[in-house]
């Protein structure tokens, strides 16, 4: 009986394994399918998936060769062969000749055109971001760490974006070290790690791949309102003027609450509605300002003026200054805090000598998207003079004019100086008055109709 | 002494709304000026109350206007119309209250139902009530939410030049606020006038 049992048990077993086999064949071979690889790369990662396999460049870099096969099958170029990113490569002279590169980055810079081929849309915002900017400008003035494609993404094993990492294995975070490590503590950053992926990250504020200077145009707050979406809602309950604070002030100069903050007076054409940008090749701004200058203390209200009459002569439009409050570093705008702890004392900044107006810039965007920037006097915030120069800029309390305070005094003097020397005159002349009043009263007597004196002070 | 009604009960109502109104709009306006100074009230409850008032006044304006457009009233700002005589009793009752009223010279004006206010007065009121009072009005309302008003804001030169002339009026009041009351005082009594823009009935010295 136990014999009949264990060979019927036997029997369904293998039964099973039949079905199971059955049901998994095609999942299986989708996925050997799915990994596998043409026969050229198969023959490429023959030899480079070894960790010792490295190159010395021309100027002595060591340039690693290897590439990992299973994180390359993982990846999001792993359907891709060897030969649609390395197709300058001759498979007879490969390995065998000697070839010659000059640097990693000469390297990188010359499989750019491999990225583009592909990703057409992204290369063409990177082209138009900071970034590409930065990299133009290194081939002439020697930046040579500005952000080409293999410096963000490891073509081998780069994973999907929804997959979510670690946040220390963003990019951005190898050249934007201390901006990073201010973003890991605030309210962002414990959130990415707390939550994931409601809470945002680099690339969801600064856009991947057409980066542009936060500090310029609206810088990102359209960002912040993208995921805050009833924030100029919940502010426009308690916050008077609420739009105007919007348009003037950026979100961190009070979700930051420690960080110091300057005024950034923007040099903004009126008729096309934007900031006004340099054109490439002629440094106007920085030969104006400089001149404007000379002792290197800061422009005046004169200095602002003559300026604005210089860029308006330049026949771009009518430009003007336009006024931001915003916080002093990119450091001190990822120390967001939590909202609790967001400033919503207006004193902080609604009195005279309030810090965020101690220190002032005027900015221009240079041809290539960065900010260029001249040191302002501070006084000119509070100076008559600058009343046409700064006219879109004012908070009350810490910009008032001063010369309008001497005034206030004045008319206030005279209000109750003014009363009080006209009763000591009164008084004075009270005798006199009595006895033309005497006098009038003895007429109005003899001449019925005559006014009397009038005597208030009686 | 005779009496005469010469303040109608809309016009007091306006009077003294406007006359506590403007005490409290030059209080919170000192406030949110200068906050480094004065301490009195929080910032945003200065603001608030700056514009609530800021509302009621303007209604209040709208009292005042109307009730001088829709009556024969008006006729206290022009009992006539010559501008030679006007300017002239302007020029003897400036004269009055700089010299004439030492020596106990009589009053130039004498007050009658459509005759209420003295040349001088009647000029200042109208530059105040047809220009200075519409101006403040104006420019507190576009102060009061810039962004809504920023078409008209950058018009008129920018926020900086709109609150500037909103400062200087401000200013204005605030000597007006001593000058006035002060002026009122110089009647045949000291008290006569205020009484009379209580009771409406002014008490004028016989002819």
């Amino acid at each position: 009986m136990g014999r009949l049992i264990g060979r019927l048990c036997r029997k369904g077993l293998g039964l099973a394994s039949m079905v199971a086999l059955v049901l998994l064949l095609p999942a299986v071979a989708a996925n050997a399918e799915e990994n596998t690889l043409s026969k050229e790369t198969t023959a490429c990662l023959k030899c480079h998936d070894k960790e010792d396999l490295t190159k010395t460049l021309e100027n002595k870099e060591t340039l690693s060769l290897h590439v990992s096969t299973s994180a390359f099958i993982e990846s999001m170029h792993g359907k891709t062969d060897c030969e649609d990113c390395h197709s300058g490569l001759d498979a007879k002279t490969h390995g065998k000749e000697k070839a010659s590169i000059a640097s990693k980055r000469e390297y990188s810079l010359s499989l750019q055109g491999s990225c583009r081929d592909c990703h057409k849309k992204d290369f063409a915002k990177y082209e138009d971001s900071l970034h590409a900017a930065l990299v133009k400008e290194g081939s002439k003035e020697g930046r040579k760490d500005a952000p080409l494609c293999a410096d963000c993404h490891n073509q081998h094993t780069l994973r999907s974006v929804k997959i979510l990492g670690p946040i220390a294995a963003t990019p951005c975070a190898k050249c934007h070290e201390e901006i990073f490590k201010a973003y890991s503590k605030d309210v962002h950053g414990l959130e990415r790690v707390a939550k994931g992926k409601s809470a945002p990250i680099c690339a969801n504020c600064h856009q991947t791949h057409d980066v542009k200077a936060a500090s310029l145009g609206d810088g990102i707050k359209e960002a912040c309102l993208g995921c805050h979406k009833e924030a100029v809602k919940e502010h426009k309950d308690w916050l008077p003027n609420a739009a105007l604070h919007f348009e003037a002030i950026s979100c961190p100069v009070c979700h930051a609450p420690g960080a110091q903050r300057r005024v950034n007076l923007r040099l903004y054409d009126e008729v096309s509605k934007r900031q006004i940008s340099e054109k490439a090749g002629d440094p106007l701004f920085k030969k104006r300002t400089d001149a404007a200058d000379l002792k290197e203390t800061g422009l005046n209200e004169l200095a602002l003026y003559n300026l604005l009459k210089e860029f308006n002569k330049d026949g771009q439009g009518h430009v003007v200054l336009r006024g931001r409050l915003e916080v002093s570093s990119g450091v001190e705008a990822h120390q967001l805090a939590d909202k609790s702890k967001a400033i919503k004392d207006c004193n902080v900044c609604h009195q005279a000598g309030a810090q965020p107006f101690q220190s002032v810039v005027l900015t221009i965007a240079s041809p290539d998207g960065r900010p260029l920037r001249h040191a302002v006097q501070k006084d000119i915030l509070n100076s008559m003079l600058a009343t046409q120069s700064v006219k879109g800029f004012y908070a009350v309390g810490s910009t008032r004019i001063g010369l309008l305070d001497n005034l206030l005094i004045v008319v206030f003097l005279a209000g109750v100086g003014g009363p009080l020397v006209h009763i000591v005159i009164k008084w004075l002349f009270r005798k006199e008055r009595r006895k033309n009043g005497a006098a009038a009263h003895a007429d109005s007597q003899a001449q019925p109709g005559d006014r009397r004196a009038d005597d208030a002070s009686k | 002494m005779d009496k005469i009604y010469i303040n109608p009960l809309p016009v007091r109502i306006w009077h003294w709304t406007n006359a506590f109104g403007f005490i409290l709009l030059i209080a919170t306006g000192l406030q949110l000026r200068y906050l480094d100074v004065i301490q009195v009230m929080p910032f945003q409850t200065a603001v608030q109350a700056h514009n609530f008032v800021g509302f009621v006044l303007i209604a209040n304006f709208f009292l005042w206007l109307g009730f001088y457009l829709f009556t024969d009233k008006i006729k206290v700002y022009h009992p006539e119309l010559s501008p030679a005589k006007y300017f002239m009793a302007s020029f003897r009752q400036a004269r009055f209250y700089g010299y004439g009223i030492f020596k106990g010279e009589p009053n130039p004006h004498h007050a009658s139902a459509y005759r209420k206010f003295n040349a001088l007065q009647s000029m200042t009121y109208q530059i105040i009530m047809m220009l200075v009072v519409p101006i403040q009005f104006f420019t507190g309302l576009l102060l009061w939410d810039v962004a809504r008003f920023s078409s008209m804001v950058e018009m008129f030169g920018g926020v900086r030049v709109v609150d500037t002339v909103h400062v200087i009026f401000f200013i204005f009041f605030t000597g007006f606020i001593f000058i006035h009351p002060y002026l009122a005082s110089l009647s045949h009594t000291p008290w006569a006038h205020f009484k009379a823009m209580i009771t409406g009935y002014e008490e004028v010295e016989d002819e």
